[in-house]
């Protein structure tokens, strides 16, 4: 079937299976891998894109649902001014090892600042309770979304010249 | 030792933060190759049987559908998914590629091989297979019972070890307290599922992408079984999305590989979370009995323990889990005489194998909830207890005959209690309301390497650009903890430049040394030291064409911040890129150094942690409400790190404690499919981890750097169960402390207390 949808700004037209998940789009027909697929079964949260400023399990959702619809993944957070204020606290926090569950983090994290731009501890933790993390203990992850939302909107300062790896090679 | 340091101990990213923020990195199960085929394994639905009958006529004549394997068209040849060399001990070989005879619900019958993903899984479903079935053994008890019932050739008790050492000092008037403890079969949960993907050459060869945690035994096992030469078998290490020991064994790297063989195209073998869950591999349970008589002031006379493992269907690594449970405890504690037996025995449930801590987190729940049942026998506090009995730093342990080497477990726990305020948190009544507070510790010891059981070593090349940069040849395998910027920062520390100099990847056969892989403890310890001799030399091979350059004694040089000086001239000097642009057509194309690394030691590591928790007596809920874990490290090479380490392990050992279990039911059927049924401990259900680290560097791992990240794991369930028990004054020592294990607990307490 026939559908259109905008992801990470860029409006698609596709042909795609009535059953494909929005999941199955993204990563088998935009080739947007980042989109993580973990369980299936909408628990473990890698999977997780922003549709119209809402956290959404990709694995849940049919891609038909998603006809015109706006669609944010992990590939479109930074823009042609560097990471995003999340990312780049992702990465100065130490909330990122294996990675698997990052993409999904960031989006889940960054609906959350879309809607409430300055939580609370709690409010981080909660937004965060549908994204399983098995390597930090998720202290990290939360400090990273913590110091994101504490963040002036604009002016982001460069990144620390010691302390830090630099770009992988 | 000198603690003028540059680069280490500060906190630095892990190597691909910057790909995986962004999602570029190309993950083991995002892999796509032209061409590429997609696999479904079909597996056993039925604990014990003999496939008698297999009709995939209707899957095969699904359009798109390129082959259907099964026992019918594939060898018949055993092997041992865990086996890393080729002479390697303790390797069972007891697995097909294909069962004819199945041993568990998830042995795998047979695959499709199709075009798609979903034409692969409609496929699946229309293989149609016929069983004979066999009585089935669940637990070890059943099937050590049943000696007319052998799962395998050779009987179900395929494994026994014993460990025995010095002479009882059992007194007349000891105390003497027995006590079992049960740990239960978990899944690691590893956010990224188990996938292998295959390219097949026309000379023969392969090239497999493996998200595995060792290169070179997948080429072992999959070159021997297919009957490749090793040199026509390229395993590449794929980034991978986490593994805690559920990715060490070669799991699906066999089948891939023979089905990219036969069908001479690329194939994906990609599991779902339940495949993964039930078919891939478990922390075995065990069960184990811990007999000690002590002083009645406390001290240690004599300790006996039997263990027995739950294998699983196939042995994989559970052998040598068997013999490592034995050599834990007097890692922690002075045993006069100490006598341990432990088994592995075969049972009809999914197949137990490498898990974070090796044996460690099993053997010491064990052993320390027994410690709390001594104190409690004693009156005298479970702290006390310990320092009365824990080993002091350079003493032998009696059963590996090793040094413990700079061992400061003695510090972590007084230094912990000071920090966690242990006496006066002890002191405190736990309520007898509905919410009841209690607080537990425990002590943990692993080890560093596999020195003392072969020759551990390590061999890498560094060289040097023409730009002043590095690059690490090395066989590194990091499974998402940072293994990679370690080394990246061991070597700048050495050659006094900034880490983001030196680049260093991951393994592959055909172009990085042998390596064994990251297990064991091994990486910082074993190969860190390994990256650190070879910058050193490599430190000398710039002085060497320093000196040419600048026509100075090499004795005059000093290296200092990427320059080579003159002594006692401080204007003469050359800095690293220069001296590799101009060396480079006068003696040296490359200034390289390579170099093999033997380790001489295996000290122990240690922690000591310390759980707060509140138990809800109306629902049998626990929760963590605080918690300390100190750490004996020798030296954190990335701190921030090394603190991320013991926050996730503690995490992992909670969902020990308190959540994680797999049982089967009676029909072999495990009572998991996805998260939905295993909860994996949550961002709103973890406490603040408080970390507290012991830095003496004192043995002999870069810059005194001792393991992370297995020791971080092994005492959390006990401190959380020992909290339980001082809440409630119970005894639970079966694992986990489900809300039901805690009720009946309860329960039992009120009778027997009146």
């Amino acid at each position: 079937m026939r559908l259109s949808l905008i992801v990470n700004g860029m409006e698609h037209e596709l042909d795609v299976r009535p059953t494909a998940r929005l999941i199955d789009v993204l990563r088998l027909d935009l080739g947007l891998t980042g989109v993580k697929e973990g369980c299936s079964e909408g628990e473990c949260g890698a999977c997780t894109v922003i549709v119209d400023d809402k956290a959404v399990n990709s694995c849940l959702v049919l891609a038909g649902q998603m006809r015109g619809k706006k669609v944010l993944t992990v590939e479109g957070l930074a823009d042609d001014d560097g990471l995003d204020t999340l990312q780049r606290m992702f990465i100065e926090h130490g909330a990122v090892q294996c990675g698997f569950c990052t993409p999904g983090m960031l989006m889940s994290a960054k609906a959350l600042l879309l809607a409430d731009p300055h939580p609370s501890e709690e409010a981080i933790r909660l937004a965060l309770a549908g994204n399983l993390c098995r390597c930090t203990g998720y202290a990290t992850i939360v400090a990273a979304v913590r110091a994101a939302s504490e963040q002036p909107a604009e002016a982001a300062p460069p990144p620390p010249a010691t302390g830090r790896d630099g770009k992988a090679v | 030792m000198t603690k003028d340091l540059l680069y280490v101990g500060l906190t630095y990213p892990v190597h691909d933060a910057w790909q995986k923020v962004t999602g570029e990195l190309v993950y083991g199960s995002d892999i796509q190759l032209p061409g590429m085929l997609y696999a479904k394994l079909l597996l056993s639905p039925i604990p014990h049987g003999m496939v008698t009958s297999i009709d995939s006529s209707a899957a095969e004549a699904l359009p798109g559908v390129v082959k259907v394997f099964s026992h019918l068209n594939s060898p018949a040849d055993v092997y041992c998914r865990a086996r890393l060399t080729p002479e390697q001990e303790l390797c069972p070989r007891d697995e097909t590629l294909f069962s004819e005879h199945v041993r568990f619900v998830g042995d795998r019958v047979a695959a499709v091989v199709a075009t798609s993903q979903a034409i692969a899984e409609a496929a699946m479903t229309l293989i149609d297979v016929e069983y004979e079935e066999l009585p089935a053994l669940f637990t070890p008890e059943e099937a050590q019972r049943r000696d007319d019932l052998p799962l395998h050739p050779g009987g179900n008790v395929f494994f026994e070890h014993e460990e025995e050492c010095g002479r009882s000092a059992e007194s007349r008037d000891a105390v003497v307290v027995s006590s079992t403890t049960t740990t239960p079969r978990i899944h690691h949960a590893a956010l990224e599922p188990h996938v292998c993907v295959v390219q097949p050459h026309s000379t023969g060869g392969l090239t497999i992408w493996s998200t595995s945690q060792g290169v070179y035994g997948a080429r072992t096992v999959v070159a021997d079984l297919l009957g490749l030469d090793y040199h026509r078998v390229r395993v590449i290490k794929a980034p991978m999305g986490g593994s805690f020991g559920g990715k060490t064994e070669y799991i699906l790297e066999p089948v891939t590989a023979f089905m990219a063989q036969k069908t001479r195209r690329p194939v994906k073998l990609l599991l779902d979370r339940e495949e993964c869950m039930i078919a891939t591999m478990v922390r075995p349970a065990t069960a184990s009995t811990i007999r000690t008589a002590c002083s009645p002031q406390g001290q240690l006379e004599d300790m006996e323990v039997a263990t027995v493992l739950d294998a699983g269907a196939y042995a994989s690594s559970t052998s040598d889990y068997a013999v490592h449970m034995c050599q834990k405890i007097t890692k922690l504690y002075r045993v006069p005489h100490y006598h341990h037996r432990s088994r592995a025995v075969y049972t009809n449930t999914p197949v137990a194998g490498a898990a974070r801590g090796w044996g460690a987190p099993e053997i010491v729940t064990a052993l320390e909830i027994h410690m709390d049942n001594v104190a409690g026998e004693l009156g005298i506090d479970p702290v006390d207890l310990r320092l009365m009995n824990l080993r002091h730093p350079f003493e032998v342990d009696q059963v590996t005959g090793m040094s413990l080497g700079d061992a400061r477990v003695r510090e972590c726990l007084e230094r912990g209690a000071a920090a966690f305020d242990w006496s006066t948190r002890r002191g405190r009544a736990p309520g007898s309301g509905r919410f009841r507070r209690g607080v537990g510790v425990a002590c943990g010891a692993h080890k560093n390497g596999m020195f003392g059981k072969f020759a551990e070593a390590s061999n890498m090349t560094l060289k040097m650009n023409e730009d002043g940069t590095f690059e690490l040849g090395a066989s590194l395998h990091d499974p998402g903890c940072g293994i990679v910027t370690v080394m990246k920062v061991i070597v700048a520390e050495v050659l006094g430049v900034s880490p983001d100099l030196v680049a260093a990847g991951e393994a592959d056969t055909s172009s990085t040394p042998f390596d064994y892989g990251t297990f064991g403890s091994r990486v910082t310890y074993v190969v860190g030291a390994c990256a650190k001799a070879t910058a050193e030399k490599l430190k000398e091979e710039i002085v060497t064409a320093a000196a040419d350059l600048l026509h100075e004694p090499r004795e005059r040089l000093t290296v200092e911040r990427g320059e080579v000086h003159v002594q006692d001239d401080g204007q003469r000097g050359v800095a690293f890129r220069d001296i590799a642009r101009l060396s480079q057509m006068r003696h040296s194309p490359a200034i390289t150094a390579s170099v093999t690394y033997y380790a001489t030691s295996n000290p122990a590591s240690y922690s000591v942690q310390f759980a707060e928790v509140e138990v809800d007596c109306a629902t049998g809920l626990t929760a963590v409400t605080d918690f300390l874990a100190v750490g004996d490290v020798g030296q954190a090479i990335n701190r921030g790190m090394v603190h991320a380490q013991f926050q996730g392990a503690v995490q992992m050992g909670i969902g020990y404690a308190l959540y994680e279990h797999m049982d089967v039911d009676e029909a072999g059927r495990s009572g998991v499919d996805g998260f939905k049924n295993y909860h994996v401990v949550n961002a709103p259900d973890m406490p603040d981890i408080h970390v507290l680290l012991v830095e003496h560097s004192g043995d002999d791992g870069p810059f005194g750097a001792k393991s992370v990240g297995e020791i971080a794991t092994v005492p959390t369930a006990a401190a959380v169960i020992n909290a339980v028990n001082h809440a409630l004054g119970t005894s639970l020592s079966d694992l986990p402390a489900t809300p039901e294990r805690v009720l009946a607990a309860l329960h039992l307490e009120e009778v027997e207390g009146g």
